[in-house]
Order: structure tokens, then sequence, then C-alpha cells
């Protein structure tokens, strides 16, 4: 399972089954961190391809977006279950922690 | 992990035996590791947290020398490349923590268990935080650590920085070009920082300095919307949209605290200017007590470490 880009106007559409959640990575391509969460993204996504739909949006592109979701900071990674937001990661995110985190996640969501 | 392709340069590993572990990503660990491999000691570099440490998160470096103005991603990518060149060996894992096992140091790293005859302490560290409320409440809405990272959300906007050394300085003139205002908090009377960038800042058209004042809250509702200063005169509100934090660092030695004697703040007691309290043990870069932190002092650090193994080994 890849990361998918999107636009901010693709977000509504983005409905992950009820057995999944979604994430939505929010970066920009001036951003270090953005460049080196990317491949550990990749590495989650096919990690929990089955719990997890990875979605990422370039800020630039999508500014409305990412102001109404008040991004202020890049990355911002946020969780959504069934279109509500259930967590906010700001910042780089190592694999182990953020699969510990998304595993932990998706245990108390998802029955 | 290569800061311009963004490719990971190793995957965690199950670990493995080897002369040397050194733990970190930043430019001490990058120098270290050069220097290794042309030494010819078969090392890993262990990367956590952040790759190329907190120079990658620098807007512009211009006191590496040689180097003139470049970012502080580049100076990293830079370094990583010629230290893998040289033969270094890098994998990315968290070094969670590290004890003794028989004559060799065990170094344990999310799922992998490293043993090595040297290790060289180069995790760095992470910015402090100013510990008032509201801080980690609007952390990613308005509170930030990393001006390079968040300052075009900032445009047109009025900002503070808290802070008087060379990174609240240097990222604040940073800021102050997409802000339309910039207020510098400092508790003191002075910079601490180099006069050139004091200087610089004091003379910056949309920044103001209010000295001897410290930040008591940063309030809001759905992101920063002001804070609340402790002035000479009194208590006082602000209107900002964005507050960026640097009031120091706290040193990434946690996993260390049992093998090597800590200051009371966490920094690696130095011996000369890379040993520690053991002998087969070296620490480099900003994990130190030394005084001076800047990236060439960093790379100098990791140089002068991984000859001391070498010295060692001979």
């Amino acid at each position: 399972m890849a990361v998918k880009h999107i636009k901010g106007s693709d977000l509504s559409s983005v409905t992950s089954p009820g057995n999944k959640v979604s994430l939505v990575d929010f970066s920009a391509n001036w951003c270090s961190p953005c460049k080196m969460l990317d491949p550990v993204l990749k590495k989650v996504s096919e990690d929990l391809e089955d719990k997890v739909d990875f979605y990422h949006i370039d800020v630039d592109e999508s500014p409305e977006t990412s102001s109404r979701f008040g991004i202020r900071g890049v990355p911002t990674m946020i969780v959504f279950h069934n279109g509500q937001e259930i967590d906010r990661m700001v910042g780089f995110r190592d694999r182990n922690s953020l699969q510990r985190q998304l595993e932990s996640l998706t245990e108390s969501i998802l029955v | 992990m290569d800061l311009r392709t963004g490719l990971v340069g190793g995957n965690p590993g199950k670990g493995r035996t080897t002369d040397l572990v050194i733990a970190g990503g930043g430019p001490a660990a990058l120098s270290a590791s050069l220097y290794a491999a042309r030494y010819s000691i078969d090392h890993v570099v262990l990367e956590s947290y952040q790759p190329g440490g907190q120079a990658a998160l620098t807007a512009w470096i211009e006191n590496y020398p040689g180097m003139g103005r470049i970012s502080g991603g580049d100076l990293a990518a830079r370094m990583k490349e010629q230290a893998e060149r040289w033969g270094g060996s890098f994998e990315t894992a968290t070094v969670t923590s590290t004890g003794l096992r028989d004559d060799l140091i065990e170094v344990k790293a999310d799922s992998a268990v490293y043993l090595a005859r040297f290790l060289i302490i180069a995790t760095g560290a992470a910015p402090a935080k100013l510990g008032v409320p509201g801080e980690d409440r609007f952390y990613g809405r308005g509170v930030s650590y990393c001006a390079t990272c968040d300052a075009p959300f900032f445009k047109g906007a009025h900002v503070m920085v808290v802070g008087g050394g060379d990174s609240a300085v240097k990222e604040g003139l940073h800021l102050s070009e997409f802000a339309d205002r910039l207020t510098l908090v400092h508790r003191r009377d002075r910079f601490r920082a180099e006069p050139y960038l004091a200087e610089k800042l004091l003379s910056c058209d949309n920044c103001s300095v209010r000295w001897n004042t410290t930040v008591s809250a940063i309030e809001g509702e759905d992101g920063v919307e002001g804070v609340l200063l402790e002035t000479p005169e009194g208590e006082e509100r602000i209107d900002v949209d964005g507050v960026f934090i640097y009031v120091g660092r706290r040193p990434a030695t946690e996993a260390f605290s049992g093998l090597v004697e800590l200051n009371p703040d966490g920094t690696v007691k130095t011996r000369g200017i890379v040993g520690t309290s053991r002998s087969n043990v070296f620490a480099a870069g900003d994990v130190t007590d030394n005084e001076l932190r800047q990236v060439v002092t960093a790379a100098a650090d990791g140089a002068r470490a991984a000859s001391a193994v070498f010295n060692l080994m001979q």
C-alpha cells in the first residue's frame, strides 16, 4: 500500500471502510522533516495496510484545506475515522513510534 | 537517509558485533563516521529521531568554513554522502538503552542489539520547552520550534520569538522575511547571540525586542492568538499569531545514563574534549558539556572521537 497523493478538494471523498482509519499527511516540499517522513510513511503503510489508508496533501497545493484544519506546522498527520479527526501528530516520527501509535489507536478504535 | 532524495540509507537490522557504534545522525555522528571509515574502523551509525540532527532544521548556516551560505539540510546531506562514499554504514534505529556485556558495550536500538568495543555518543539534543500553559496545546497550531519548517505559514502575520541565543536570533531573522511583524522576547537585557547576528536583528525594519521579559502563557482557541508576558512594568497581553521557541536544548542522553557520568543538566560529563567517565566511550557534539555548540564544533568532536578510538585500537 502506497501513500496516495490527493488534493484538499478530494479530502471529503476520502472514506475508509468502517474497519480502517485514514491518515492524512500534510506536508511541503521545502520542509526537511517532511522529506524524512516520506519513506517512514511508505514503510508503515506497507506494515499497516489492513488497518490504515495513507494519504498525502501538499499544503502549498491546498492552502484552503490546510487552513481549514488549522495546519500551521509541517509535517502534520491527522488520523480520521468515520470522517472525524481522532488524532493529530505534529513533526517527524520515526518508523517505530509512528507504527506503535497507530497500532494503539486502531486497537482502541477498531473492533 | 538521504536528506535530499528522502531515501532511507539502512533499515533497522537485527544488530551485530562491531568495533564501533556511533549513536546519532547529526554532524558529530556524520563526521565521526567519515573519520572512522577513513581509519578502516568497522562501525555502524545508528540514526534516530532526527536524521541530519538539528542542523537539518536550520534554515541557513553561514559560519561553517568553506561553505559560504548553505541550508542546514544540504550541509547534513553532503556530510552523509561523504561518509557513505568512504564506507560509513548507517542504520535507522533509536538507541533505547546501553550496558555492558563482558568486555563489550551492549547497545539496544529498537528491536536490535549491537555489541561494540567502542561507543561514540552523538545523539544531539532536542529543543527545550518553555513549560508554560498553552505550549503543548498549540504545538503545530502556532507554537513551533522550527522556523525553517513553519515560517511560510506566517506570511503577513505577527510572530514572537522567545530566546536570545544564536538560534533565536538567526531563526528570527529567517521568520522576519515572512512575517509582517516580529517581536523577540528575551529574559535578559542583552543577547547571547554573536554580535553580527544581534546587530542584524536590531536593525531589521519589522523586528522589535522586548528585554527583561518572559512569556507566562500562550493563549487562543483553535490556534495561538496571543501571549501573556511578564515585563519589568508588570503583566501584559499582546496579540500574536505564532510563537517560536528557542530557549536551549535538552540533551538526548537517557539511554546512556547508566553507562557514563552525566551532569545534572543531562549533558555527558566530558574529560578532555570528547572523553567520558568510561575509557571506551566518547561523546561528541551537543550531548557534551563543551561550551560552544555549533556545527563546526560538532564535526570537530566527531573527528576527535573517531581518532581516539583509532589510537586505542592500535
